[in-house]
Parts: structure tokens; C-alpha cells; sequence
């Protein structure tokens, strides 16, 4: 089974000038917990609820002053949408997360791909995601 | 297979009365995504990381003037150690939920049950949990 054919294709973004604020609403309104920063048409970051917990709301810092650039993951991992799951899951496996990002071949953003898709496609690869992944708790 | 043979003992938590940057620097520092609140070690509710950021964050609260019992969650959804692993994942199905507080049989609080958790007992139960669960993405 390919990528593409279980990862999630409408994503919303975020750019890097966005307020953290406004990123966190928009998590709140589309019931996400990341978001790609896209700068000019490019990947720059990712950003999830937990970073705008642990990087601006445990620092002290304002979310309305802290602005995406300052509080996002910058580096990406990707897969591309030909790829087959086996591989999505031994990437995600590898470097102990949940998520990857997909491109195309021409390296433009098509989605993302969770731990959560694979499940749809299958059980035993999801579950082998989840051992390797650093702890939820 | 038991819960108690997979659920996680070392549970983190916080007071109600906290601040949610208190909270916040404390996921931070443990590394961790979820606080169980207690008081006087009765369970009054869960705080996630995601909870600080979209319900308080994106709110535009001020996280060093709320506290943790503003924004928790108080619907906690329990199981008992002693139960089969499969009704634990029957419950998260059910709920839509990848987390259980575990108690014990004089109802006080014994560890948690995740989803990972789980995949360390068995890939098809934790599979089946990721497919119903509310997307994380």
C-alpha cells in the first residue's frame, strides 16, 4: 500500500510570522495538534500544541508576542507520497515519533501521514510505530 | 493479559490551584504530556499539554493567572488493574480516547494505561484503538 493512499491531504498551515496565539487557535478550530510553517511556498518548520506548551506557556513567554519562527520544530522528516507504508513506518520507527510529512516528488507539501493512518492500513505497523516511539505520557 | 502488566505506575501530577505555567514547566521538565490533577489524593481531573494550548492559549488567557482547574478535563475515564487488557481497549474505542487512569479496587489511583502501552501487549489491540480514535493530526 502506498502513502498516499492513507495520509491525510488537506492540511492547514502556518506561516513563521504567525503568532503562536493564533497558531493555537487554529489547532483549536480544525481539531489539529500540528501545523506546517510554510515560508514562500517551502517547509520550514512544524509546530505542535505540545512545543507551544513546553516552548512559550512554560517559559513564561506571551503567546501573542512569540511569534511561530521562535517556538517550531524546524527539523522535518519526510517521506514521499509513492513510498510504501512499510517505509513511512520504519522512518517514524527510526527517529521515534508519530508523524511524517509527505512530499512529492517535486518536493511540494501533499500531506502528512500519522501513526494513526497507518492503523487504517495496518495494525501490526502502527503498533511498531508506537514501541519505538518516545513515551505519550 | 492483566493492566497491571502494562500500565505505567509513575504518574505525574499537579494541584488544582496551579498555575498552568507551573504546569506546563512540569510536562517540560518530566518530558511528559499529561498531569493527573489531584487534591489531598483524590483524583479531580486530567490536564494534557494540548489543553494548555487550545483551551487556554488560543483562549488568550494568561497562563501565569489560570489555573490548572480552569481548564482540565473532569470527565476522567478509568478502568481497574485487574482487568483484561482487551476491556481496557474496548473502553478507549469506545471513548474515542489512547489514555486510562487505572485504579485499583478501594478506587484510588493505581497508574495509567495508554495506547502504547498497550502495543507493548498486543499490536492488534492498540491498532483498533489508533482507527477509532479522535485524529491526531
Amino acid at each position: 500500500m502506498k502513502i498516499y493512499e492513507i495520509m491525510s491531504s488537506k492540511v492547514i498551515s502556518t506561516t513563521p510570522d504567525e503568532t503562536t496565539k493564533e497558531a493555537a487557535r487554529k489547532m483549536h478550530d480544525l481539531h489539529v495538534g500540528s501545523l506546517p510553517v510554510i515560508d514562500d511556498g517551502k517547509l520550514v518548520g512544524i509546530i505542535t500544541d505540545r512545543d507551544i506548551c513546553c516552548r512559550v506557556v512554560a517559559t513564561g513567554r506571551d503567546a501573542v508576542m512569540t511569534k511561530v519562527s521562535e517556538a517550531m520544530g524546524t527539523t522535518v522528516v519526510t517521506c514521499f507520497d509513492d513510498q510504501d507504508i512499510t517505509e513511512a513506518a520504519d522512518i517514524m520507527a527510526e527517529n521515534h515519533i508519530r508523524r511524517l510529512a509527505v512530499l512529492t516528488r517535486k518536493h511540494a507539501v501533499a500531506g502528512f501521514v500519522s501513526v494513526d493512518d497507518l492503523a487504517r492500513g495496518s495494525h501490526e505497523l502502527a503498533s511498531t510505530v508506537l514501541e519505538a516511539a518516545t513515551p505519550a505520557h | 493479559m492483566k493492566i497491571q502488566e502494562l500500565m505505567s505506575t509513575e504518574v505525574a501530577s499537579v494541584r488544582p490551584d496551579a498555575s498552568l505555567r507551573q504546569a506546563a514547566r512540569k510536562m517540560s521538565e518530566l518530558g511528559v504530556g499529561t498531569l493527573l490533577v489531584l487534591e489531598n489524593d483524590e483524583l479531580l481531573g486530567i490536564i494534557t499539554d494540548r489543553d494548555i494550548s487550545v483551551h487556554a492559549v488560543a483562549m488568550g488567557r494568561d497562563a501565569n493567572w489560570t489555573d490548572v482547574k480552569t481548564v482540565m478535563t473532569t470527565d476522567v475515564v478509568t478502568c481497574f488493574n485487574d482487568q483484561e487488557i482487551s476491556d481496557a481497549a474496548q473502553v478507549m474505542e469506545e471513548q474515542h480516547i489512547r489514555r486510562l487512569t487505572v485504579l485499583n479496587h478501594d478506587n484510588k489511583l493505581a497508574g495509567l494505561l495508554s495506547v502504547d502501552d498497550l502495543a507493548r501487549g498486543s499490536h492488534d489491540l492498540a491498532g483498533a484503538v489508533l482507527e477509532a480514535a479522535t485524529p491526531l493530526h
